[in-house]
């Protein structure tokens, strides 16, 4: 087995590791009532085939080009910034870092490059939507922006083309940096 | 009633989502963010059309959902595999455990869910690997509804 597949596999994995967290959470948390229960495991068995069976993978693995990766982090401030700073609300800020993003490319229709910045503002936009429960300061959104950079580097080919992908980056990002700064601090 | 109507916010944001993208060309990061933007808006200058609890979700569930209609056509063209998968999504977001409440992240992840989970219906049904305990049900089901 080469590195490359080694870590397409251990990448797949994690996130189904972190979709499964995510699941059981929600199990734990309804174990009193029926249809939750069953509604996880329909979905779980569900969430299996598709992981086992789907094309959301290219077989060629790429990796996302750093000065793409880059501009997570100012995605992720403006956000947070729209957000907890303002009050405007995470839908909001979202919102507005996604709609302006969106329209970098028209500033050069033919250059590659800022055709892949919407996503990578977008998903940065998702760690901003974090409450200051969670977020407490600039420095968690910068650690969890590094963290979702260093994914979205590693998974340009994976998942690609399916919606959602983002938020699970950023979602792991912020989860990851929340362990840390819950063992750090 | 409260509960229908994020259901059916839901199931519209997938699929206007989708279109915006699909049909009209502008790109999955636009199709979401605009249209949860004008939604974002209008809640925002409006809080006390409707209750505060619709006024609170329908914007949260409206940009959850709407990262579902960020799929490719090449992965899903189906309009209502979309709608069920933003169905579905509301059920994940309705039950969400509170531990990941504030958590940035969240909603796609239940977005990639509900589109993962629904993405194996059409895979089960090109393979034909229903069980035969389903094939049977399926059979009384709809004997019943012809009989009726």
């Amino acid at each position: 087995m080469n590195w490359k597949k080694t870590i397409r596999i251990s990448f797949v994995l994690f996130l189904l590791i972190i979709q499964s967290l995510f699941l059981i959470a929600i199990l734990l948390e309804h174990q009193r009532t029926t249809f939750i229960p069953i509604f996880v495991i329909f979905i779980s068995i569900a969430l299996t085939i598709t992981y086992l069976r789907a094309p959301l993978h290219h077989e060629e693995h790429t990796y996302e080009h750093v000065f793409v990766a880059l501009w997570i982090p100012v995605g992720a401030l403006c956000s947070y910034y729209i957000n907890n700073i303002l009050h405007l609300g995470p839908v909001m800020a979202a919102g507005m870092v996604g709609t302006s993003a969106s329209f970098l490319p028209n500033l050069n229709k033919r250059s590659h490059y800022l055709k892949q910045l919407p996503p990578a503002f977008y998903c940065g936009a998702f760690i901003g939507m974090s409450s200051t429960k969670v977020a407490s300061s600039m420095l968690f959104i910068l650690a969890a922006s590094i963290f979702t950079g260093m994914l979205m580097i590693l998974s340009k080919s994976l998942f690609s083309g399916l919606g959602g992908k983002l938020g699970v980056l950023a979602f792991a990002g912020v989860t990851i940096t929340s362990l840390i700064f819950f063992l750090i601090f | 009633m409260s509960v229908l109507i994020l259901f059916i916010v839901s199931f519209a944001a997938a699929i206007s989502t989708f279109y915006v993208n699909e049909h009209l060309k502008q790109g999955p990061v636009r199709s979401s963010a605009f249209l949860s933007l004008t939604i974002a808006i209008f809640f925002f200058l409006f809080p006390k059309l409707l209750s505060p609890y619709l006024t609170t979700n329908i914007p949260v569930v409206f940009i959850g959902s709407s990262f579902i209609g960020m799929v490719s056509a090449r992965l899903v063209s189906n309009y209502f595999l979309i709608g069920a998968a933003g169905l579905v999504f509301c059920t994940v977001y309705l039950n969400t455990s509170s531990f990941f409440n504030g958590y940035g992240g969240a909603l796609g992840t239940s977005a990639a869910i509900s589109l993962l989970a629904v993405l194996s219906l059409p895979i089960l049904k090109a393979s034909g690997k229903f069980t035969n305990g389903f094939h049977l049900l399926r059979k009384i089901v709809f004997n019943r509804k012809l009989r009726k």
